[in-house]
């Protein structure tokens, strides 16, 4: 009985592990067509246009929020952790990095990830379940060229200008809570804080390159669930499900390499 | 001219086509006539490369389209349009942008030809302009269905195919997609390629019909060829049809 449990277990490992690598192969072929479809990226220009709007003008309150409220958590975190052995404009530059670097990305992205791929996932799936794909290609439509592409495009460009306003609002409310609110630290030591040690890169890579890989992961892995759908309203429910948990799991392992490889 | 020969294709290791041979002449209307499941809208979708045979190969006037390289068959696919069984309307796109797509894709027309394209085909399928403005979610079916037939129309095809034209009709609406069939023919002087299990369909529209049993076509011939007898055995009936 316990034998047969352990085969049990060790067959389902099995079927995980080469599912998980399958999706894994197959994410990177369809990054491949989606390079391939680049030349005509003009052909495909209005579609492009509705997916930057869709990914920035859409997204926009919701980033708002969640800015103003990782600058205030920050603050809250940041204010309750000091001690007199720690210049308090020091631990302005602390919140200030956390934030730029690490927290406003990484969750901005794992909320779009829910939002953004869900949404895509569940609309190109239901396309694929109603044969409207099918209906792309007999119009000699590239299917990857006209909904993959733009959306990887937008994801790419747009996440970037999101974080660039989600950090700007991030930074105004820990302004707002630190000197305004709790009188904790004067204007001035705010600003010292966020000038110290400041370097360059730290603002590309937080406000650029990160957002810019995860918006890409996005809508890659969105995609490819919605490419993949099969079957009914249940099919369509899996593929917005996996598109999430797959794109935050992705998120997640960038976010350690891009830190270990590029700080 | 059509030329299908030997196509088999599995899936899961069942057989669904077995050994598919037929010919289509130019200008014809061939009917694949069968009950479900027994392949028809996969071979249909094999004829138009949306799926892929395990074997066999399919010449359209000489020309085998399995071995096409892409940008071969994305050009020749500008020859082939397809009536999908449920439509397939892009639902983020109202009826105007939906018969615009590939004018506004593929043909070098300004805006006001594609306007006035777009008003010829709708008018021609029996639909008012105001329909235009509407999304696929607030037609009827049948309206689907005639814009779907639009929107094949609008690419002056060499080649048309129907999956299932009249599934989920009523009586009424599936006679005027019978009659659009038919007008549609003689407009654009086009092959039409019908699958269906519907035998009044078969009987308004045919020049040439095959019966599709269990993977294989079982006969070929005109719809005056085809007794009650042969109906009765494809479809697995006593007496119910009256030819």
């Amino acid at each position: 009985m316990a034998k047969k449990q352990s085969e049990q277990f060790f067959m389902r490992l099995g079927d995980r592990t080469i599912s998980f690598f399958t999706t894994v192969y197959e994410i990177a072929v369809l990054l491949v067509q989606s390079i391939r479809a680049v030349p005509s990226v003009w052909f495909y220009r209005r579609q492009l246009l509705e997916q930057l709007y869709h990914f920035s003008v859409k997204t926009l309150p919701i980033a708002a929020v969640i800015a103003v409220f990782i600058g205030l958590g920050a603050t809250v975190q940041g204010t309750y952790q000091s001690s007199e052995l720690l210049a308090r404009y020091v631990i302005v530059n602390v919140i200030f990095k956390t934030t730029i670097i690490e927290l406003c990305p990484i969750v901005l992205s794992l909320v779009l990830a829910g939002k953004l791929g869900a949404s895509l996932a569940a609309e190109i799936g239901s396309m694929k379940i109603s044969e409207q794909i099918e209906a792309l290609e007999t119009m000699s439509l590239d299917p990857v060229g006209f909904l993959v592409l733009p959306r990887m495009i937008a994801g790419l460009l747009m996440l970037p200008v999101i974080t660039i306003f989600a950090n700007f609002l991030a930074l105004f409310s820990s302004f707002f809570m630190s000197v305004v609110v709790t009188d904790w630290i004067s204007p001035q030591e705010f600003v010292s804080g966020l000038e110290m040690d400041f370097k360059p890169f730290e603002m590309y890579f937080g406000n650029w390159i990160k957002p810019a890989v995860y918006g890409f992961i996005i809508a890659l892995v969105g995609s490819h669930f919605g490419l993949k759908t099969t079957g009914g309203a249940k099919g369509v429910g899996n593929a917005s499900t996996n598109a999430v948990v797959v794109s935050a799991v992705f998120i997640v392992i960038f976010d350690y390499y891009l830190g270990k490889l590029l700080l | 001219m059509i030329q299908v020969r030997d196509i088999r294709k599995s899936f899961d290791g069942q057989p669904v086509l077995k050994g598919i041979n037929l010919d289509i002449p130019d200008n014809a209307t061939a009917v694949i006539l069968g009950p479900s499941g027994q392949g028809k809208t996969v071979f249909i979708k094999t004829l138009v490369r949306l799926i892929h045979p395990d074997s066999g190969s399919i010449h359209y006037d000489g020309e085998d389209i399995l071995r096409m390289h892409a940008k071969e068959w994305q050009h020749f696919q500008n020859n082939i349009a397809f009536v999908f069984q449920n439509s397939a309307l892009f639902d983020f796109l109202d009826v105007q942008e939906n018969l615009n797509l590939f004018l506004q894709m593929h043909k070098s027309m300004t805006a006001r030809q594609c306007q006035q394209e777009v008003a010829r085909a709708i008018n021609f399928v029996g639909l008012d302009e105001d329909v235009l403005d509407k999304f696929p979610e607030e037609l009827s079916g049948g309206m689907r269905k005639r814009v779907a037939i639009a929107r094949a129309m609008i690419k002056r095809p060499k080649y048309i195919f129907y999956d299932e034209p009249t599934t989920g009709l009523d009586q009424n609406n599936a006679e005027k997609v019978s009659e659009l069939i038919n007008m549609l023919k003689h407009e654009i002087s086009a092959t039409s390629i019908i699958v269906t299990h519907d035998i009044k369909l078969m009987r308004d529209v045919s020049d040439q019909v095959a019966l599709l049993r269990e993977g294989t076509i079982s006969f070929v011939g005109g719809k005056d060829e085809i007794s009650a007898q042969t109906l009765d055995f494809l479809y697995e009936t006593r007496g119910e049809y009256d030819i």
